[in-house]
This record gives C-alpha cells, structure tokens and sequence, in this order.
C-alpha cells in the first residue's frame, strides 16, 4: 500500500539560481544541502506550509547523466520552458502576483479568473512554469 | 456595514498591504505595531488590519512573529551569533519570552534546534550519501567504495 509522496524532483538549467527563486523570493525552506564527492549537490527545499514534501532541485550535469546527449537534450527541453512543473497554492493570487512581480519574478499571464480559482502562471527562470492558484472556494482558517 | 471580505480588492490597495508586509520583513527587528504598519500602508488600523488578514490568512502580528522564528531558525543553523544576541536582533525582549515560544512553534528549545543543525551540517559534509535516498546516491553519484557492487558478471 502506498501512502504518500515524500519526495519529488525538479530538474532546474542552475541549482544556485534555482535557489534564489525558491528560497529568497518564494520563501520556500532548505530541507538538506549535501555535495557528495563528485560533485553531485542534493538540495531539497519545502514549500512554506507543507513540509513533509521535500522538492529535489537537480540540474542535469554529467554526474547524473555521463551521456552527453542526454544532458543537452535536458537542456533543450528546460531552455524552451517545455517542461511545466505543477500547481503552486497561494491565499490570494493578485497580492502574490504583485509581490512576485516587484521582486522580479516573470509571469507568463497574469491573474485571471478560472472555474477553480484565480490563476497566473509564473516562470521560475531556471526552465520550469508553474499555475499560481488561489483556489476556489477560498475557506482557509487563519493560522498562527 | 460594509462586508470587507467580499470587496474587490483594488491594484493600489494591494500595492500598500505588500508595502506593509515589506516594512515587516526589512524591520522585523524594531518594535512594529499596528499604528507603524498602517500608517506605513496609509489606511485606517481596522482597514488595514481586516485586509492583511484577508489577503495573507493570518493577523499582521501572527506574520511578524512567524518572521522572527524564521529569520531565527535561520541564525540559529550557524555557530554565531549567541542566542540572545539572536533573540535582540529578531524583536524579542526578553529570552524567556522567545525561547518559550520558539519551543512551542518549532517543537525545541533554541539551543537543542542550534545543536541538531550543527549536527546535521557536520553530518552533510562528512557522510552526505546519509541523506541521499540510495536509487539517487547510485544513479546520479559514483559508487559508494564502502558498498559492494554487484558482479557484472552475474
């Protein structure tokens, strides 16, 4: 029986940068930064409210994949944005996206009122794009 | 009475609650108090205060303490500062204070958070492959010298 998803893996052009965004824009948590002995780097970040999801942000370099074709073919695919990545929940996707937005961020399209919700898709500038939701209905308790 | 959580919420208006939340998360280590933040937002205190709830799920001063335990925890994952240096610069006036509701929101007393993040550091560095989940430490790093390989010829 299979219970739950512990783990997930985000392929990312540059794990630095892909830090930036998670961490100092989104605000997302560093869960585990470890660098074996060649070099690979396993960074895993959490989302603000949910921590038992630890997100791996891999970037294709030749310790994960020695093919070179692979990795370029990784590339192509991160470079063109073919690769869209999930659904980011947020309390209120306007005040998010506008946050977002002064701190640099790049949307693909702004807020816009969906069936489920109100949604923009957001670019995290290292080759992923993710639907910001803010879902409907909007019934979230305040929390401390 | 108008019902503030059906108004729609207006470009210009969200633009002063982020500024708020802003001047919370570049001053989280001043006294900040309602009057601060919405003269900071330049709208009324119960204006202010019903739309940051609304928008961000939480009170203004629910976020700002949630601020300072991050900005915490964050300090307090390296040897420097001490702790109380660390309680001062995140708001706090006393230790008592921080230390009891650092307990209760993370689950350890600062001290024992800063240990296991020392620890667990030390550990990344000499044994990262502990954190590894071992079907990524094989595929995507060399071969654990200490780990019997399989016999390619089998």
């Amino acid at each position: 029986m299979i219970t739950r998803l512990s783990h997930v893996t985000l392929f990312v052009l540059d794990q630095q940068k892909a830090y930036d965004f998670y961490v100092t824009k989104l605000g997302f948590t560093v869960h585990t930064d470890a660098t074996m002995e060649n070099g690979f780097r396993w960074l895993t970040i959490t989302a603000p409210e949910q921590p038992e999801l630890e997100i791996a942000l891999l970037s294709p370099h030749e310790t994960m994949h020695p093919d070179p074709e692979t990795r370029a073919a990784f590339k192509v695919l991160l470079e063109k944005g073919a690769l869209g990545a999930g659904v980011l929940h947020t309390p209120d996707c306007l005040a998010t996206y506008e946050e977002l937005k002064a701190k640099g961020v790049v949307f693909k399209s702004a807020p816009k009122e969906q069936f489920y919700g109100i949604e923009a898709v957001v670019t995290d500038g290292v080759g992923n794009w993710f639907s910001m939701t803010q879902p409907k209905p909007v019934d979230f308790p305040v929390t401390g | 009475m108008i019902n503030l959580a059906l108004m729609p919420i207006a470009p210009e208006t969200y633009r002063k609650i982020i500024a708020a939340k802003w001047y919370m998360d570049e001053h989280f280590h001043e006294p900040i108090d309602l009057d601060r933040l919405s003269r900071e937002a330049c709208l009324s205190r119960y204006y202010f205060h019903r739309l940051f709830t609304r928008i961000y799920r939480r009170t203004p001063h629910q976020y700002l303490t949630q601020k300072r335990l991050r900005q915490a925890r964050q300090w307090l994952a390296d040897k420097e500062p001490s702790i109380s240096d660390i309680c001062n610069n995140v708001g706090f006036e006393s230790i008592g204070s921080f230390s009891s509701l650092f307990k209760k929101t993370i689950g350890y007393t600062p001290q024992f958070y800063r240990n296991r993040a020392l620890h667990q550091q030390q550990q990344a560095r000499q044994q990262p492959r502990s954190f590894i989940p071992q079907c990524f430490a094989n595929s995507f790093a060399t071969p654990d010298p200490a780990t019997p390989q399989p016999d390619p010829q089998q």
